[in-house]
């Protein structure tokens, strides 16, 4: 790829070296990160190396290799000025080493974004703690989100190498298994939100649990912030979906689900919920993201032992994961959660009403999903990344999508993925079932025809028409919201779409 | 009732036509077919009866349709899918398993309930045609007429 | 869709007149055709009836177009003739032909012996025989030494379970895979008196001819070419004599003898090379001399 603005932006970049001589080196004061060891533009990066790649805007004034340097000392080993017992360490392996600072495409001067920087940085191994995401998080997303050095700083991508990627667990249960125990094959899995989110009774809830499932979805979920609410205590809600779920099993003779969402003020009550609903014999429950990083490793040892799939709402990273310029990319969330162990995560829609850049979104399940996955500028993959066989996690696609869009889904988000249509399935003018209903007619009639060959993507409204005539649930699906679409700019965009190689 | 296991059990039952559809596009991802019959349709019985092992190498719908069709005939009352394995690494699993004949009635499934400690109910599904022995649970409308007419 | 054919040609005609020439353009014969003449040199007769072939079936379609008395025709030859006379290579064309023509889906080739379809015990032969039917189909199904199959001096012969698969499959699924049945002329005929139901579901019986000296001899330049090696004109005297030798042996195999005699030309010329001069010219790497050829055991007696 070729920036013309390039060239320009490399000229100003400053030129700094590592200082050999010791005396000099740790001499008491304040010197450039630069000059400490921790820009490193000749290093060889190692196969155990764990990588990542920040989009750093400088403080004015502040040299991009500076402000690289800056933050590969600050989440590795450095303060703010020249300590002598790094001479007591191995110092030189467990500094981070900025190796590589580019500038960030259509940014700086001349464009309507001030100067950004990605900013390449290798740590050794050795400093992070085995199987611990909270550990690696504490390094890497610590202190340095807050260094004055810079302005704005964005985790954009990482690489974990083999060596430490085997210490964690992975998915409980993987998109292979999940579908042999659900015997769900071929399709994406069909899902809603049970509606409203808060003030049903455990009653009134189980009902609509029971009419989607019979009416042909795959699960029910529970809202992210339904846990055990003065309107509903969490075992009255347990005790009636499994009433609502065994009762759809009954009636079509297939597996089906609901997940019941654990989340709780402590790990000890989490637990306590897990294995009542385990009790119950739920094939599935939830946790939220807010739960933090190892309650949700915990969990999902949790879930390796008790045969559970465990279901993630990403509850809470829009409030880092949205804004270009400062916070962390959720791709990142994606591979620590693919590591911590999580079976399902919303990962976007593409088409529906929340953030979702096509090709971003095609970074995210690809990271979820792929054994191996490769390089892709265009979709935010600044690095190949080998699974070393963890588990695929099945990304989750919700919020204000409907069967209108069938073709689209299939064709963005392949066919492992669960769809959730919570307000196109228990919004439908005919019922909750006939909203499941269409939304399963749509799905079976859209993968038969593609696997028969079709062009889903021009013929797709044409496939649900010929559906729709034998099919009155789905033609009421169809008038109702035929039409909706949620077409808003997204602020998670690609840096190196075609278009902008042309300007 | 109408069980609806398989990938697309909510459409109209496939015609052999789109059934053959389906197995080339199988054939085309290099995936192995196997017909499998069964007439325990429990949702966790797994292990179906197989109709001869799945078929490898093969280019073409017509050798798996055939046995299909060879199937039914001996069989004509159960269940009956079809069952597509892929033998790539990270899947190794099935990918595509679909309905190709049900029989012409589909009592359903009965839901025992036993009370447990704390309002916590134990279900048990079974269907009901399992009450009858392997071979005769499931029988084509005319044959259920023929033996309830005679004396 | 699955079945790919010569649509777009019958599209356009009307009810009452069919462009032939138009319809062969759009089925694409032309280029196995042409394949066939250039990779396979002589057998101008087995050229001749392929023509034939490819023309009825061409003239079939267009008979089908305009509502004539039609119906799958049956497509399952017989290929007769001494090994190495271009019977599998011709089969390898055949099938690409009758799949442009739209007469097979896939239009690949399942080439197989008695080994392969009967099997050692009770029971053992149906399933392999349906295994490889159903492997071949959509393609065409090669049988090579046919008469194999048939043991008319042991009658428990699994072989018999064999042949009456085959003869079901043949006849019922006659738009699902193509038969060739192929061996030695003298041996096919005895075969084909003794299993009558074959006879009479072999639409097409094809002979390959033994090639001739010159044919012999453009082979081994055509082999030798297209492994970018040739023969020095020395080496083309040695291999004509070689040629006049070889015929008179008794497991003289045409075009396979050749490209026999031909392979162990080149070992001999590394040898050669190796044990000359430490360097070799590009012109040396690519040329089969004399004595390369001269030294086969051919040159003995």
């Amino acid at each position: 790829m070729v920036f013309p603005e390039m060239e320009d932006i490399m000229g100003q970049m400053g030129n700094f070296t590592k200082i050999q001589d010791a005396k000099q080196r740790y001499k008491s004061g304040v010197i450039p990160y630069a000059t400490m060891g921790y820009w490193e533009p000749d290093y060889q990066v190692k196969d155990t190396d764990i990588l990542a790649m920040f989009r750093v805007t400088p403080q004015p004034g502040v040299d991009p290799i500076e402000a690289a340097a800056a933050v590969a000392g600050e989440s590795s080993t450095a303060t703010w000025t020249v300590v002598w017992t790094d001479r007591l360490t191995a110092c030189e392996i467990y500094r981070a080493k900025a190796y590589r600072v580019d500038p960030v495409p259509n940014t700086g001067p001349g464009t309507a974004t001030e100067a950004q920087y990605f900013a390449y940085i290798a740590y050794d191994i050795d400093l992070f703690e085995p199987g611990s995401i909270a550990n690696l998080t504490a390094s890497i997303i610590g202190n340095v989100f807050g260094f004055k050095a810079v302005k704005a700083l964005r985790l954009e991508d990482m690489h974990i190498p083999i060596a430490y990627l085997k210490t964690f667990q992975g998915p409980a249960t993987g998109i292979v298994v999940e579908r042999e125990r659900l015997d769900k094959f071929g399709r994406p899995l069909l899902g809603a939100t049970t509606k409203p989110k808060l003030g049903l009774s455990g009653r009134n809830y189980g009902r609509v649990v029971y009419e989607a499932l019979k009416g042909g979805l795959d699960f029910v979920k529970d809202d992210e912030n339904i846990n055990s609410q003065p309107f509903m205590h969490w075992r009255d809600r347990y005790l009636y979906c499994m009433e609502a779920v065994n009762r759809a099993q009954a009636a079509t003779g297939e597996v089906k689900g609901h997940y019941l969402n654990v989340t709780a003020g402590t790990m000890e009550e989490m637990y306590e919920r897990a294995e009542f609903a385990k009790q119950l014999g739920s094939v599935i429950i939830m946790i939220d993201l807010v739960i933090g990083y190892t309650a949700i490793q915990s969990m999902a040892k949790w879930a390796r032992k008790n045969d559970m799939i465990l279901h993630l709402h990403r509850a809470g990273n829009s409030t880092y994961s949205r804004q270009k310029s400062h916070g962390m990319n959720f791709r990142v969330i994606c591979k620590w959660m693919r590591m911590a162990g999580v079976d399902h995560i919303h990962a976007g829609t593409v088409v529906g009403k929340l953030e979702g850049d096509p090709l971003m979104v095609k970074g995210f399940y690809d990271t979820l999903r792929s054994t191996d996955t490769k390089v892709n500028l265009q979709n935010g993959l600044f690095f190949p990344q080998e699974w070393a066989s963890l588990n695929k996690v099945m990304p989750v696609a919700s919020g204000g999508i409907h069967a209108g869009q069938m073709h689209q889904l299939l064709d963005y988000l392949g066919e492992d993925v669960v769809l959730q249509f919570g307000g196109g399935t228990i919004g439908h003018p005919m019922g909750i079932q006939a909203g499941a209903t269409a939304n399963r007619v749509a799905l079976e009639a859209m993968v038969l025809a593609r696997n028969e060959g079709r062009d889903i993507r021009n013929e797709g409204p044409e496939i649900l028409r010929d559906a729709a005539k034998w099919c009155q649930p789905l033609r009421a699906a169809l008038d109702t919201w035929g039409e909706i679409t949620f077409n808003y700019t997204s602020t998670d965009t690609s840096d190196f779409t075609p278009t902008a190689v042309a300007v | 009732m109408r069980v609806t296991q398989g990938t697309f059990s909510f459409l109209p039952d496939l015609t052999d036509r789109q059934i053959s559809d389906q197995i080339e596009y199988c054939l085309r991802q290099g995936w192995a077919v196997g017909v499998e019959f069964t007439d325990d349709i429990h949702p966790r019985n797994t292990y179906w009866e197989m109709w001869g092992l799945p078929m490898f190498d093969l280019r073409d719908a017509a050798g798996v349709m055939a046995e299909v069709r060879a199937c039914r005939e001996t069989h004509p009352d159960v269940y009956v899918r079809l069952t597509a394995f892929d033998s790539t690494r990270g899947w190794e699993t099935v990918r595509l398993s679909f309905l190709v004949q049900r029989p012409a009635e589909e009592p359903g499934f009965r839901l025992e309930r036993t009370e447990a400690e704390g309002r916590s109910i134990r279900y048990g599904l079974s269907a009901y045609a399992i009450d009858r022995p392997v071979g005769e649970r499931y029988k084509s409308k005319q044959a259920n007429a023929a033996q309830g007419d005679s004396p | 869709m699955s079945i790919p054919g010569p649509a777009a040609g019958f599209e356009a005609a009307s009810a009452e007149v069919i462009d032939l020439k138009a319809l062969q353009a759009d089925s694409d014969i032309a280029a196995p055709m042409a394949e066939l003449d250039r990779d396979l040199v002589g057998l101008a007769p087995v050229k001749q009836r392929i023509r034939e072939i490819a023309a009825f079936l061409l003239v079939a379609r267009a008979r089908e177009r305009v509502g004539l008395a039609a119906g799958p025709p049956t497509l399952h030859m017989a290929f007769t003739g001494n090994p190495g006379t271009g019977k599998t290579t011709v089969a390898l064309r055949m099938a690409g032909i009758l799949h442009r023509l739209g007469y097979v889906r896939k239009g690949h080739l399942v080439s197989v012996t008695r080994d392969d379809l009967v099997g050692q015990y009770i029971g053992h032969t149906a399933p392999k025989t349906k295994d490889v039917l159903k492997r071949a189909m959509g393609g065409v199904l090669f049988i090579d030494e046919a008469y194999y199959l048939h043991r008319p001096e042991n009658e428990k012969d699994y072989g018999q379970e064999a042949i009456e698969i085959l003869l079901q499959v043949m006849e019922n699924q006659r738009e699902d895979l193509v038969v060739i049945l192929a061996g030695y002329r003298d041996r096919m005929a005895s075969f084909f008196v003794s299993n009558p139901g074959f006879r009479s579901r072999i639409a097409h019986h094809i002979d390959f001819p033994d090639y001739d000296a010159s044919e012999l001899l453009a082979i081994a330049e055509l082999l030798a070419a297209q492994s970018d090696y040739r023969l020095s004109p020395a080496a083309r005297e040695a291999m004509i004599e070689y040629i006049t030798r070889r015929q008179q042996q008794p497991s003289f195999s045409n075009g396979r003898s050749i490209r026999n005699a031909l392979d162990r030309a080149r070992l001999r010329q590394a040898m050669r090379l190796y044990a000359g001069n430490a360097v070799a010219t590009r012109e040396a790497l690519q040329t089969i001399e004399a004595e390369d050829i001269r030294a086969s055991r051919v040159f003995a007696t």
